[in-house]
């Protein structure tokens, strides 16, 4: 039987608890909705850009390009985009998860790791999987700047050294408050059967590139990708956000449930500490009268 | 016939809209976009975007990124993009005077073409506060 006071200090601990997971909660909330616009201001040039280079690599195929070769895979590089911060749900586990999969139904390919975020960092650390590049404390409201050396090294290992022969990235989208799914795309080379799209009727020819195709590809190709990782990196704090206040309310929740237990058996006891001691008064009472 | 625009940059959606015409400045010169228009990509210098549709004309200021031209449709991927009423005239003019006095100073030639480039991209915003084609803008997705 525990004692009154350990069950009030217990009482006093859980309502700690329940207050920081509230904060957390009202934290998480606030930032989620600026994510959340962040994500639905930035999806329209995303797939605006990743359609129209899908275009062009097929307009352009007879144009040898080594963004758009496809190429026997050897070492397939992964851009593991993840958070920095855990109490989020499971969306880094899930995302994970995905992954060993999808390394799974490759057997005879090597893969190499950017990863933007700690949680995937440590993830490709415990695997011992290979790391090219880290980059962490990336800032929800931050700019594109700051995944830039990640581009560095998808540049450095798929075009300069041709180490990798596919870049691929992993998140989490962000579907709604209550969904957010891990999900995975081909960045590179950009392969004109992934095109999301049809193409139109009667565009058959090739463009008319002003200056050259050169000077242009040479603009969108790293716009592209850059454009694509950073959007994702937002979708993936939009997904963050979401599932930590989702997990911090159901913490607060269970807080609330833990706190009316304790109370009721708090004033069980209570009330039968107080009957045990009138009983006793009560029986002595009677053995003086009686004496 | 119309077409379908679509303006933006990375950070912010302006418009997808069936429009009738748009002339805008490439690095090689400024064209002008009918429907049926074949094919064509370009590279957009420091300029403005006219917009027409039906009877009304719209002006935007965009500096860098890329059109794409196709028969039914044109995507404006511009790095910036504002509408003429956003413009700041009292900033743009602040920025305008400060490079041209800096331009007086000896200076790197770095610094220089940086101060160039300030000026050209105030003196455009200027020139389309001046000549204001119309104060509305169709389908605006902010308000």
């Amino acid at each position: 039987m525990p004692s009154l006071r350990s069950i009030r200090s217990r009482i006093k601990s859980v309502k700690n608890t329940r207050q920081i997971t509230k904060a957390m909660e009202m934290v998480a909330s606030a930032k989620m909705r600026k994510a959340q616009q962040r994500v639905i201001d930035t999806r329209p040039y995303a797939e605006k850009i990743y359609d129209l280079m899908h275009r062009i690599a097929y307009l352009e195929r007879s144009f040898p390009n080594p963004y758009f070769e496809v190429r026997p895979v050897r070492t397939a590089g992964i851009v593991l985009v993840s958070t920095d911060r855990g109490l989020c749900g499971a969306i880094n586990a899930n995302l994970f998860r995905s992954l060993t999969r999808f390394m799974k139904e490759r057997p005879g390919t090597n893969f190499e790791f950017v990863t933007i975020g700690r949680k995937g960092r440590d993830f490709v650390r415990r695997s011992g999987l290979p790391l090219q590049g880290v980059i962490h404390g990336v800032k929800d409201r931050g700019t594109i700047e700051e995944i830039l050396p990640a581009t560095q090294v998808v540049i450095e290992e798929f075009y300069a050294k041709r180490h990798w022969e596919e870049v691929w990235i992993f998140y989490t989208q962000f579907e709604s408050i209550m969904s957010q799914k891990p999900r995975h795309e081909k960045l590179l080379p950009i392969d004109p059967q992934f095109l999301t799209e049809k193409i139109p009727a009667g565009l058959s020819g090739e463009y008319l590139f002003e200056p050259d195709r050169r000077d242009i590809l040479d603009v969108l190709i790293p716009r592209y990708f850059e454009t694509v990782i950073f959007q994702r990196v937002l979708e993936n704090f939009a997904s963050e956000y979401s599932a930590r206040m989702v997990a911090m309310k159901n913490a607060t929740a269970n807080a609330k449930e833990v706190i009316y237990g304790l109370t009721l058996t708090y004033n069980k006891l209570r009330q039968a500490n107080i009957t045990k001691e009138i009983s006793e008064i009560s029986s002595g009472a009677e053995a003086i009268s009686q004496g | 016939m119309a077409f379908m625009l679509s303006l933006m940059t990375q950070e912010r959606h302006l418009l997808s809209e069936e429009v009738d015409y748009i002339q805008a400045k490439g690095v090689e010169g400024e064209f002008g976009v009918l429907t049926g228009h074949t094919p064509f990509l370009t590279l957009l210098d420091i300029g403005e975007l006219l917009v027409r549709n039906k009877e009304a004309l719209y002006s935007y200021f965009v500096a860098g990124g890329v059109v794409e031209v196709l028969p039914d449709r044109v995507t404006v991927l511009a790095d910036t993009i504002e509408r003429a009423e956003e413009i700041d005239g009292k900033r743009a003019e602040e920025a305008r005077q400060n490079a041209m006095e800096a331009l007086k100073q000896p200076i790197s030639p770095e610094s220089r073409l940086g101060y160039e480039q300030v000026l050209k991209r105030e003196g455009v915003r200027l020139g389309i506060l001046s000549r204001r084609h119309s104060t509305r803008h169709p389908g605006s997705l902010e308000e």
